[in-house]
């Protein structure tokens, strides 16, 4: 029998599988959709408590919906700032940022 | 679909699999084009899920958003930024080890969590578009009027930073 | 649906949307100059307007969005930081290559997401708050891309700010199956003790984390504030801060005291890690921006300090030191302003001699500076003195000590800018032009942070209503 457990365990996995990509991804626009992994891993969350647990089922949905307007807006921010950067220079990589500067 | 039925078993292992194999391929994958492709396969896997919970509205919106939009959004771009060799256009960093260590402890931290706390998992209850519709707009209106703004400061972003990258050449 | 409690977010967005028309009324090469002027004159309106509300308490939207004098306290903060960035940022807006009209449109919708951040009584609403501020500042942030400091500043903040909010988000999701429901009353009720607590409430405070730029997530703050355009570092480094502890502080204060979640053991960890690394990381710096930005990372740990006691008197601590932090970093980056404006670089060779060429500037750096090291009879040591004393109230001595003796270390590196200025020679001989909205800006804040230091007890006293209302 499959139960909130199950689909808490997937969105697990799924969410590891984001932040990995976000760790270890040389262009932006990977990055950007290990972020969409990441935010669909928190889309599974909720819904599966909404369906399962929550006293007030509606408001889980309601803010996956919101997340998902809101990941919709990302990608296009973030692909507008991959296209203009590429234009200026020809490449997306994030590898030459020293990101960890001190 | 009825939930605990052995169909809804055989959908569910289907479905997850599905997803987690195409989000390996997302990550995984040396080609960016793949890993775009593989993206909305990811995207309608998780709308699968949502059918098996009962999320009918939910299914749909994944569905026509981020594997409609979103995932097509990906591919042009992928497209538009690399015209050279898309072989190898989707490498790692040097950070693989420290990425695959910082992933794992982050998932066990949180499979331990899910794992280890008694959820009070009750009857059950399945939520109409109906029910969603009335509460964005009771409710939750503050935050709806706010993601009309968001999604208008997305829109003259996306110009502002396509002007912005226009300057330099 | 209740559109008087709105009434403030509504009217900034429809000042957002006016200019946007008005822009597009414009001749296409006309300076906009006047639109920063309607935005200044809009937003006054507003501050004015909105001293008149406080008293106004109420829950609507279900609950979900409060309006008491602890929001009202916080937007208008984020209105005056908003005033004065402007103010200072007209010259900066007529230089810009393109899209300068935007330029004002997105300020206002970051202020819109600050304001809906400081009513936000449910997740939904935190969520949206934050991401529309967030969103306003991906783009202010990469506004001039020609550069590549500002192109990396760009790719930095959307790429981690998103992260971040991913993370907060399954934080979020945890803490929505444990107690069933999004609101913070309901939260604080269902919330019970449980390993998905724990994991959900560190990823939570990660995300908040972010936003005020504490450790481990501060990496962000110095490159990006090195990159963006000054007037927007202005209000990243006041508005994310502000907005973010506004949040945090209501998130703190209502749902997680009676969880038996170890909240205070976190902030306690949080905010010697601020102070440390913040501190410590300054003394080296010669960009003026970085040194500023880490200067940032200390002062959210001095504010964390603020938060331990989990009373309204810390509370009113963070609420004190936010209004002073505003006018202190508005003073010091107005000045930058100029001198990056008259010598294209923002480093400590470029501030030598600022005292022969520009003596009010050099005098605004210099009492800007001091107040955020805490030297007294300046605002900022009477803001330490109510955060660092609520601790020692609540049994953290330690905390505090570590607080006032790294406050004495940052005096070091404060007074190295101010030798400079006064000491060093100045790097060339051409006459220093100052913008008259700079000077004014830089005036003001400058009276402003010795008036509040002279004479705090208003300023203090309607911190202190503003913090009751946090706490029913």
């Amino acid at each position: 029998m499959i139960g909130l457990s199950h689909y808490l365990l997937v969105g697990a996995a799924l969410f590891g599988l984001g932040l990995f990509g976000l760790l270890t991804k040389r262009n932006l626009i990977a990055v950007l959709m290990s972020i969409e992994l990441m935010l669909n891993s928190v889309n599974i969350n909720l819904v599966a408590f909404s369906r399962f647990s929550a006293t007030d089922a509606a408001a889980g949905q309601v803010f996956s919906l919101f997340i998902i307007a809101v990941a919709a807006a990302e990608v296009a921010v973030g692909l507008a700032l991959a296209y203009a950067i590429y234009r200026g220079r020809d490449t997306v990589s994030v590898d030459e940022m020293n990101w960890l500067k001190w | 679909m009825e939930n605990g039925g052995l169909m809804h078993t055989l959908a569910f292992f289907l479905l997850s699999g599905i997803t987690l194999a195409a989000a390996m391929g997302v990550v995984f994958k040396r080609n960016l084009v793949h890993s775009a492709f593989l993206l909305s396969v990811t995207f309608l896997g998780v709308a699968g899920l949502y059918m098996t919970l009962q999320a009918e509205f939910m299914a749909a919106v994944q569905a026509l958003v981020y594997s409609g939009a979103v995932a097509v959004l990906v591919v042009i771009g992928v497209m538009l930024t690399h015209r050279q060799q898309m072989s190898r256009s989707n490498p790692p960093n040097k950070m693989l080890l420290v990425g695959a260590l910082a992933a794992l402890s982050v998932v066990g931290a949180i499979v331990w969590a899910i794992l280890a706390t008694p959820w009070k998992v009750g009857k059950g209850s399945v939520v109409t578009a109906g029910d969603i519709g009335r509460r964005f707009l009771t409710d939750f209106a503050p935050p709806f009027e706010a993601v009309a703004l968001l999604l208008l400061a997305a829109l003259i972003g996306a110009v502002v930073l396509f002007k912005g990258g226009k300057a330099q050449s | 649906m209740n559109f008087d409690a709105l009434m403030l977010e509504m009217a900034v967005a429809l000042l957002a949307l006016l200019i946007l028309v008005a822009d597009l009324l414009m001749e296409p090469g006309q300076s906009r100059r006047k639109l920063g002027y309607l935005a200044i004159a809009g937003l006054t309106g507003l501050l004015l307007v909105s001293l008149g509300r406080y008293g106004m308490q109420g829950a609507f939207f279900n609950g979900l969005f409060l309006q008491d004098d602890y929001a009202l306290f916080f937007k208008q903060t984020f209105l005056i930081g908003a005033i004065l960035v402007c103010l200072f940022s007209l010259d900066t807006v007529d230089n810009l290559p393109h899209s300068r009209a935007e330029f004002y449109v997105l300020l206002l919708f970051a202020v819109v997401g600050m304001m809906i951040l400081a009513s936000a009584n449910d997740l939904i609403t935190l969520y949206v708050g934050i991401e529309l501020m967030t969103f306003s500042f991906f783009i202010l942030v990469g506004y001039v891309l020609c550069e590549t400091k500002s192109t990396e500043a760009a790719i930095k903040y959307l790429v981690l700010a998103s992260a971040a909010s991913a993370v907060m988000l399954y934080g979020m999701s945890l803490l929505f199956g444990i107690a069933g429901q999004l609101s913070y009353n309901a939260l604080a009720k269902g919330l019970t003790a449980s390993p998905a607590l724990i994991v959900g409430g560190v990823m939570v405070l990660s995300g908040f984390a972010f936003k005020i730029a504490a450790p481990p997530f501060h990496m962000w703050a110095p490159d990006v504030y090195e990159g963006a355009p000054i007037p927007v570092t202005a209000l990243l480094a006041m508005g994310s801060k502000a907005a973010g502890f506004a949040a945090m502080v209501r998130i703190f204060a209502e749902v997680f005291p009676g969880t038996g979640y170890p909240w205070p053991l976190l902030l306690l960890l949080l905010s010697g890690a601020a102070m440390l690394v913040g501190n410590l990381a300054a003394i080296p710096q010669t960009n003026l921006k970085r040194m500023l930005a880490y200067s940032s990372v200390a002062q959210a740990g001095y504010l964390l300090t603020g938060m331990l006691s989990g009373g309204f008197a810390g509370v009113k601590g963070v609420l004190f030191y936010l209004m002073i932090y505003v006018f202190a970093n508005v003073g010091a980056f107005a000045v930058l302003t100029a001198v990056s404006r008259h010598r294209n670089g923002e480093t400590i060779g470029d501030i030598a001699g600022l005292s022969r060429k520009a003596p009010v500037l050099a005098v605004v750096m210099t009492v800007s500076l001091l107040s955020m090291a805490g030297i007294p009879p300046l605002a900022g040591f009477v803001g330490k003195f109510f955060l660092f004393s609520s601790a020692i109230d609540a049994g953290y001595l330690w905390i505090a000590v570590l607080g006032f003796v790294l406050s004495m270390v940052s005096v070091y590196y404060y007074l190295n800018v101010v030798k400079s200025m006064y000491l060093g020679a100045p790097a060339d001989d051409r006459p220093f032009e100052i913008a008259m909205p700079v000077r004014v800006t830089a005036v003001f804040a400058m009276a402003a942070t010795l008036a509040m230091g002279v004479y705090p007890g208003p300023l203090s006293q309607l911190a202190e209503t503003a913090a009751k209302t946090v706490f029913k």
